[in-house]
């Protein structure tokens, strides 16, 4: 969907505020807010499920609360729409009925289940790739979809493939909860072509796109 | 957590507006009323919470992915390891692992400089960085660094020549993306610690060109 989140290229932004500081110290609440969503989820939810429903914040919300206040509303939301909690616990902050918790990570478990924790399942696609690296393509301009990868600003433009990543669960689909492992790619974009005449000529941005995205140009 | 998510954004949007309206206006007594229901419903287990905490103020962050760019400035062959296979060259630390399953690292040179952002949401290589800047999370740094990239480097101080070509990497999918930026002359017989001091978090995402060698 063309939601508010869809940022890239939007005008009127200000200034950014600028920071050149080392290690980030969250403020208490959003630290354990941020613990929580490492924590808390329900057993079918895939990224993509949960990154959308970030996207269905109110736009004026969405662009006037802190950062993880809207972390805050996702995992609520997500825990109701899953039947984990009702609305009312929520808005209580308490549970009709107690459960024990169960049992403790220490600091040691938590740095072994980050290490552990990145590397993605071997997926595989039914055909392809379509496209071979050093190939153009043009992105497409409607996609009929609630959630996507395929940012507004990349749509209907003329790139070039400069890498193949293998097949990777397409988001439009897995935001639904349907695992169809796709070819991804890198694909370069000239500024110019982006942004017209206002983009520099020796400029790029590089986006992942799905071969869904993409059209023999 | 046993569910069947029904995964409908309609519904997803009107629970939104319910808890946005019906819950305290202070983000802290909201995520203080999270947690208590969380733990009390036994999703998790309060220790728990305070060890993640733990490891992310205390352990996880640029410092890790400062090592890795002093190594890939020391030896070479680390270097072609990293750029060809990143996931796999950060193994070598131990600093594989949440975000960064699929990370990528990008060399700048005197003819290229990279900058990471993610205009769709905020993603960014957790494992290897830790917890992401504010601004790199703002409306402002999202919206803008794909349309006007040398604009906002220039408010964070970085000027570059005309020639220097800007590559914007936009996180749309798995990948992550990790800068390397260029050792700073003056650095001749430094070891990995030392050089690994001197790298700052935005150089690595790409908000900062010229390393500083800091206080002589």
């Amino acid at each position: 969907m063309d939601g508010i989140h869809d940022l890239g290229g939007k005008q009127g932004y200000g200034p950014v505020a600028v920071d050149h500081s080392g290690h980030v110290q969250l403020d208490h609440w959003e630290a354990r807010m941020w613990a929580i969503a490492q924590t808390c989820k329900a057993s079918d939810w895939t990224g993509d499920w949960w990154r959308h429903i970030t996207e269905r914040i109110d736009p004026a919300v969405y662009l006037n609360i802190p950062y993880f206040e809207k972390w805050m509303l996702t995992y609520s939301t997500g825990f109701i729409t899953s039947d984990l909690c009702s609305t009312d616990e929520v808005i209580a902050g308490h549970p009709k009925t107690l459960v024990p918790p169960p049992s403790a990570q220490s600091v040691a478990d938590v740095l072994e289940t980050v290490r552990t924790g990145g590397r993605a399942a071997g997926w595989t696609a039914p055909s392809g790739p379509i496209f071979d690296i050093g190939q153009n393509v043009h992105t497409k301009v409607d996609i009929d979809a609630d959630h996507t990868r395929l940012p507004a600003y990349a749509r209907g433009r003329t790139g070039q493939i400069i890498a193949h990543h293998g097949p990777v669960p397409l988001p439009d689909l897995n935001a639904k909860g349907i695992t169809q492992p796709e070819h991804l790619y890198t694909v370069v974009f000239t500024a110019r072509t982006l942004w017209g005449a206002a983009g520099s000529d020796i400029d790029t941005v590089r986006l992942d796109l799905w071969e869904s995205y993409l059209d023999v140009s | 957590m046993q569910a069947l998510t029904k995964f409908d954004g309609s519904e997803a949007a009107l629970v939104h507006r319910h808890l946005h309206s019906h819950m305290p206006s202070d983000p802290a007594l909201r995520v203080k009323a999270l947690e208590s229901l969380v733990v009390e419903r036994g999703m998790v287990a309060s220790e728990t919470l305070d060890a993640w905490v733990e490891a992310y103020s205390e352990h996880i962050g640029p410092k890790r992915g400062a090592h890795v760019v002093a190594r890939a400035w020391l030896d070479t062959s680390y270097r072609v390891r990293l750029l060809e296979d990143a996931s796999e060259a950060i193994k070598e630390f131990g600093f594989e692992g949440h975000a960064t399953g699929d990370l990528v690292a990008v060399a700048n040179s005197d003819k290229a400089h990279n900058m990471v952002v993610c205009t769709l949401c905020s993603c960014y290589p957790f494992s290897i960085l830790g917890m992401s800047p504010a601004w790199y999370k703002s409306s402002e740094y999202r919206a803008r660094a794909v349309r006007e990239p040398r604009q906002v480097l220039q408010e964070f101080g970085v000027d570059l020549p005309a020639d220097t070509a800007v590559h914007v990497w936009d996180s749309t999918a798995l990948q992550r993306y990790i800068v390397i930026p260029e050792r700073p002359a003056g650095t001749d017989g430094w070891d990995e610690n030392q050089l690994a001091a001197i790298v700052t978090r935005n150089s690595m995402i790409g908000t900062q060109r010229m390393l500083s060698l800091g206080p002589v």
